[in-house]
């Protein structure tokens, strides 16, 4: 017979503890999934990703640096639907598609890199400030402040400025602006629960303070960490762009924001796709990733707190 | 304050002031529909206190939240019944009840703060931490009172004076409130407020009603929020009060004065309560009539006296064996083994059967009908009639201690 | 450590028995800042001079509302927090108890060499905040607590399994196979059963969320366990379930209770010996018969009438309390409870912050007939404060009149009579009214005998 550990509640079995966390994580999926607009979300992320892996199948991929738009000053602003170009050519004969594919594979990269940076950067900061509190916390809290007192783009742009066009330091520049967010939120986090009982609970157990840092304050107090770093893999896409835009990008580059400002002279001549496309998959990925953050919000905070 | 046991029977033929019958609500949950109050009838009469009296889950919270259609409907259903409501003015002139349940939303706004007014758990989320007390009560009087606020003076209202007394105002009206030639009669509007309001705090015996009212909720103590609460609730003289765990979240010394204050109050204006408790002592200190509710019915109900001496129902046996008193040794509670039922999509049965010592095949299939033993009501087979049930008298459970 | 003057802690006429916890004057006070500097401008003596003893066996059970200070106390004892001034010893012998408490009643300066060490050595072994490594490994071993929320004092992405085991694994007493069998004893010694092991919390009902609460507090075998309010949070029939289950292990582990509630009827029950804290004090120690049979207290009183027993006949009045607590960071010199006693006498200490308020009452009108100018006169009026005590001031009004009115009403009839007798004077001049009463010690806890304690003077024929 099936025993209730409470009435209404889910049966008792003896399942070991795998079977149990992969049960937990299903549900967890299940819940995601049953909203439309993350599972979109989460399409557009996997045919993006999935463009990304394949770029070299899908394109010619360029020689000696395959992230270098390639050059054919013969196809020069060629339209649409021009053999061999699905999607036209740009001012310098690139293939817009070829841009966009290998642009996608950059964006993945600056996201990853710089998302994973900051938020490295970020729980490591937060939770010195958070867990240990006191003098360090007021330090640290005021190196934030004084970060946050600069508006992010001016920061980046500054930044990017001074050390000169190249991608590698448009990463460096993004990282530097964008860690403080996760200090705030995860500090902000801490605190909270460290106000549980069950942090004490761990206390008198005798255990460690690091040890009651990774294993009662840390797991609960990441996931909105998780929702804030993938909308920003969203979000930094976004920021890149906008930065190469303004021209502080390496020319030339296959990457959607270079190829959105290379494009913007031929606009009021009518030659609109090579700015129009690159745009597009900039304005895609930001918004799965941001649907995709948007469910996972909804699925996750409710369920740490209560439940 | 003393115990009300005295002045039963004097109550039990005043008239009604609301009359319950077989209510239901439903919600809609997941794993399918939760009858969370299941057939409760009770009455409760003018001038007297009744006690529904329960744990967690029982559905004593959303019965009396139903009196002000208070449940959110969705998830909420009602599912049936009538809440019969007979007013002052309508027991004055014989007049027939309203159904609580099925009246318009503008009848049943009417009604709300005025005729029937609640007080809740927990003081601090009950009161709106942006506005002043002040203004907090005055709201009240605005809404129900506004008659009282212009009416008695010798010269004729204006129609923005009229407006500004039911907050009907806009701002700009309000601000020419403050100029000639309307400003005296704006001032006086809030003069009367003003006084009324601290009429109403008085009442509950703050202190320092003017200087009360200036000040924001967070600046109160516990006791004084639920004062604020009680003189809001009370200040159009209301028929009904429904008093949810009122004193929960006070300390013990505090709640003993706000019960008190209740009490008082109650007997001075002739108001009826409906106090909803998990608490079996304030309960018996507080209640004229008690109705102990279990898993969405009530299984046992009677004059408080009665109940507490000769409890009928094994639950309320159970419940009161188990609260801590002097009569009790340590390591020797009696624990009701097992918890409370999901009330997910029921069958016919006694809810109480799966925890019930003596419980016996026939509390599986019935639902027992709340039976009449003397004024004192119980929902249990063991005092049913075998004949009138259709069933062989041996089928019947024996409750130990009890005269058939 | 300051001197303390030797308080009877309730061990007067006890047989030698087995110390488990000793507090001598524990004091834990929070710092009030304010402003952008975040200055320091007062302190909340959240707890304020506690002794007790908690001996081998016995459940001690620690009573009051909230703010008195019992929660802290728990959590000082527990290790939670420190002290800001006092000690808390663990398993101090008896004969090092009597010589501390010899020690602690002379002034640091006059104590000898010998006593001196004899400190040292207890404080290196015995005292929570200056005990060594091993000392306080040992300590930690045996001494757990029970929280009293169950939902937030279990981490809800931890399996049970994992919860119950982890002082076994902290200590590293056991691991593997043996950590999981030695868990479901734990959990089948409260009820629960192997089943359980891999759940998270938030699949049980609060009453079993307190037992494995309660099997996670046993892992180790400990001596004794601190229960901060275990059953508040549940409904009665499950209540009673815990504290059936709680009294049961204690039988059978031989464990020693602090037992922390608001609930009079749970505390009386379960305990032995019981406390009643008021602001930060004990005010009555007792046993459960003796406080509850004889309360020698006016709040014991109070807090007995305010809840009456289910089992009491229904005749016996409800009573609560009127008047206001003293503020936590400035309490009163005297009693501390006076500001609310039925029966306050002159001597309980009334102090100009008492008069203060009473004029504010009766400032505020609608009580009584009162002449509406006082409302103008104060504290509108008011605008200094000289304070040389608590007992001496005067107040420095805008004008005379306002003076005028105040003195008068200070020296009229409406003033409660205890309050009154302890006014040794009033005068007015110019427009300060200078107001002074009579001055009186500290309270302190004295024996009624056999251990019944009590700091009021009407029974302790102290002031």
């Amino acid at each position: 017979m099936v025993e209730l550990s409470a009435p209404g509640r889910l049966p008792i079995t003896t399942h070991g503890p795998f079977a149990v966390r992969v049960r937990r994580l299903a549900e967890v999926a299940r819940e995601v999934l049953r909203n439309p607009t993350t599972v979109a979300g989460l399409v557009i992320i996997v045919a993006l990703l999935t463009m990304a892996f394949l770029a070299p199948v899908l394109t010619e991929p360029n020689t000696p640096d395959p992230y270098q738009m390639p050059r054919d000053w013969t196809m020069r602003d060629a339209p649409p639907g021009t053999p061999g170009h699905p999607l036209g050519t740009t001012s310098t004969g690139g293939d817009v598609f070829y841009g966009v594919v290998w642009g996608a594979r950059t964006s993945l990269q600056l996201s990853v890199i710089v998302v994973g940076i900051t938020v490295t950067v970020g729980i490591i900061v937060g939770s010195l400030a958070g867990f240990i509190g006191g003098k360090l916390d007021e330090i640290l809290m005021r190196v934030v402040d004084v970060f946050l007192a600069i508006p992010e783009l001016i920061f980046a742009l500054a930044i990017a400025a001074v050390l000169g066009p190249s991608f590698s330091n448009i990463i460096f520049a993004l990282s530097v602006v964008f860690w403080v967010k996760y200090a705030r939120i995860i500090r902000g986090q801490i605190i909270h629960i460290k106000q549980n009982d069950y942090v004490d609970a761990a206390r008198v157990t005798g255990d460690s303070r690091f040890s009651i840092y990774r294993r009662d304050v840390l797991p609960n107090s990441i996931t909105p960490v998780m929702v804030q770093a993938t909308m920003d893999m969203g979000g930094i896409v976004l920021t890149a762009a906008t930065l190469s835009f303004i021209g502080l990008a390496e020319a030339g580059l296959a990457e959607w924001g270079v190829l959105v400002s290379d494009g913007q002279a031929g606009i009021s001549a009518g030659k609109w796709w090579a700015s129009t496309f690159p745009g597009l998959m900039v304005f895609l990925w930001a918004l799965a990733f941001n649907l995709v953050g948007d469910g996972l919000r909804d699925v996750l905070d409710p369920r740490t707190e209560r439940r | 304050m003393t115990a009300p046991a005295a002045s039963a029977p004097s109550k039990a033929t005043a008239p009604l002031v609301v009359s319950v019958h077989d209510l239901r609500v439903h919600f809609k949950v997941k794993a399918g529909v939760a009858h969370a109050v299941d057939g409760v009838s009770f009455d409760v009469r003018d001038g007297e206190t009744l006690g529904l009296v329960g744990e967690t889950g029982c559905g004593k919270t959303v019965t009396a939240r139903s009196f002000l259609r208070l449940v959110k409907t969705p998830p909420g259903i009602y599912a049936g019944g009538r809440i019969d409501f007979w007013s002052r003015d309508a027991r004055r002139s014989g007049e027939e009840p309203v159904d609580l349940l099925r009246i318009s939303d503008r009848d049943m706004l009417a009604i709300r703060g005025d005729r029937i007014a609640m007080i809740f758990q927990d003081p601090a989320k009950a009161l709106n931490p942006a506005m002043s007390i002040g203004d907090q009560v005055a709201e009240v009087f605005y809404q129900h009172r506004s008659e009282d606020l212009v009416g008695g003076g010798p010269d004729r209202v204006p129609s923005i004076v009229r407006r500004a007394s039911r907050q009907a105002t806009t701002a700009p009206e309000r601000l020419a409130l403050r100029l000639p030639p309307w400003r005296r009669q704006g001032r006086a509007l809030r003069r009367r407020v003003d006084e009324l309001v601290a009429g109403a705090l008085a009442e509950t015996q703050i202190a320092n009603p003017r200087k009360i009212m200036g000040r924001y909720p967070h600046e109160l103590s516990g006791g004084m929020k639920q004062r604020v609460m009680i003189a809001q609730a009370l200040a159009c003289n209301p028929d009904l009060l429904i008093a949810d765990e009122p004193t929960t979240a006070l300390d013990v010394t505090i709640q003993a004065r706000i019960l008190e204050l209740i009490a008082d109050l109650q007997q001075r204006h002739g108001t009826s309560v409906l106090y909803i408790s998990h608490d079996l002592s304030l309960v018996r200190q507080m209640c004229d009539r008690v109705a102990v509710m279990y898993a969405g019915r009530i299984v046992e109900t009677g004059h408080t006296g009665a109940v507490f001496t000769d409890p009928l129902h094994p639950y309320t046996r159970g419940l009161m064996a188990a609260v801590p008193s002097a009569s009790q040794k340590r390591g020797e509670l009696l624990a009701i083994e097992g918890n409370v039922p999901e009330m997910v999509d029921p069958t016919p049965c006694c809810r109480f059967h799966t925890r019930c010592r003596f419980a016996v095949d026939l509390c599986r299939q019935i639902d027992p009908e709340l039976l009449d033993i003397r004024d004192h009501g119980v929902a249990c087979l063991a005092y049913a009639s075998a004949a009138r049930l259709g069933v062989p008298e041996t089928s019947l459970p024996l409750v130990e201690g009890t005269s058939r | 450590m300051t001197t303390l003057t030797p308080e009877a802690t309730g061990s007067a006429g006890s047989v030698a028995g087995n110390l488990v916890m000793t507090l001598r004057g524990v004091e834990k006070h929070f710092p009030i800042k304010e402003g952008a500097l975040q200055r320091v401008v007062g302190q909340v003596r959240a707890v304020d001079g506690i002794s007790l003893d908690i001996r081998r066996g016995e459940t001690v059970g620690l009573v009051g509302e909230s703010g008195c200070g019992k929660t802290t106390l728990g959590r000082c004892v527990s290790g939670l927090s420190r002290p800001t001034a006092g000690g808390i010893y663990f398993r101090l012998s008896d004969r090092d108890q009597i010589a501390l408490d010899e020690a602690l009643a002379i002034p640091e300066d006059q104590r000898t060499n010998e006593q001196k060490q004899l400190m040292a050595r207890i404080d290196a072994e015995h005292r929570l905040d200056t005990m060594s490594a091993a000392a306080r490994r040992i300590y930690r071993r045996n001494c757990q607590v029970v929280f009293q929320d169950a939902f937030s004092s279990l981490n809800p992405r931890h399996l049970v399994k994992d919860i119950v085991g982890r002082p076994l694994r902290v200590f590293k007493e056991a691991s593997g196979s043996e950590l999981t069998e030695r868990v479901v004893s734990l959990l089948e010694s409260v009820g629960m059963g192997r089943q359980h092991l891999y759940r998270y919390p938030h699949q049980f009902s609060g009453g079993q969320r307190q037992r494995i609460s309660i099997a996670r507090a046993l892992a180790l075998d400990p001596d004794f366990i601190v229960l901060d309010e275990p059953t508040s949070a549940l409904d009665v029939s499950v209540q009673a379930q815990i504290l059936n289950l709680l009294h049961e292990l204690q039988q059978q582990w031989g464990l020693t209770y602090l037992f922390i509630s608001h609930d009079l009827g749970v505390v009386r029950l379960m305990s032995d010996r019981i406390g009643v804290m008021y602001l930060g004090r004990l005010v009555e120690q007792g046993t459960a018969e003796e406080l509850f049979e004889s309360a020698r207290h006016p709040y014991t009183q109070a807090l007995l009438a305010a809840n009456p027993d289910l089992s009491a006949d229904l005749d016996v009045e409800m009573r609560g309390l009127e008047g206001t607590v003293p503020d936590p960071a400035n309490p009163p010199q005297g009693c501390r409870f006076h500001t609310r006693c039925p029966v306050a006498v002159p001597q309980c200490g009334w102090e100009v912050d008492d008069a203060v308020s009473w004029l504010s009452d009766m400032a505020g009108g609608l009580r009584g007939d009162v002449p509406h100018q006082l409302t103008a006169a104060f504290p509108d009026a008011l605008t200094a404060v000289e304070r040389r005590s608590d007992f001496d001031a005067t107040l420095v009004f805008a004008d005379e009149a306002s003076a005028g009115l105040v003195g008068e009403t200070l020296t009229g009839d409406g003033m409660p009579t205890s309050m009154a007798a302890a006014l040794e004077g009033v005068s007015v001049e110019d427009h300060k009214v200078s107001i002074r009463f009579t001055e009186v010690d500290e309270v302190t806890l004295e024996d009624l005998g056999g251990g019944h304690l009590t700091s009021c003077i009407l029974y302790t024929g102290r002031g």
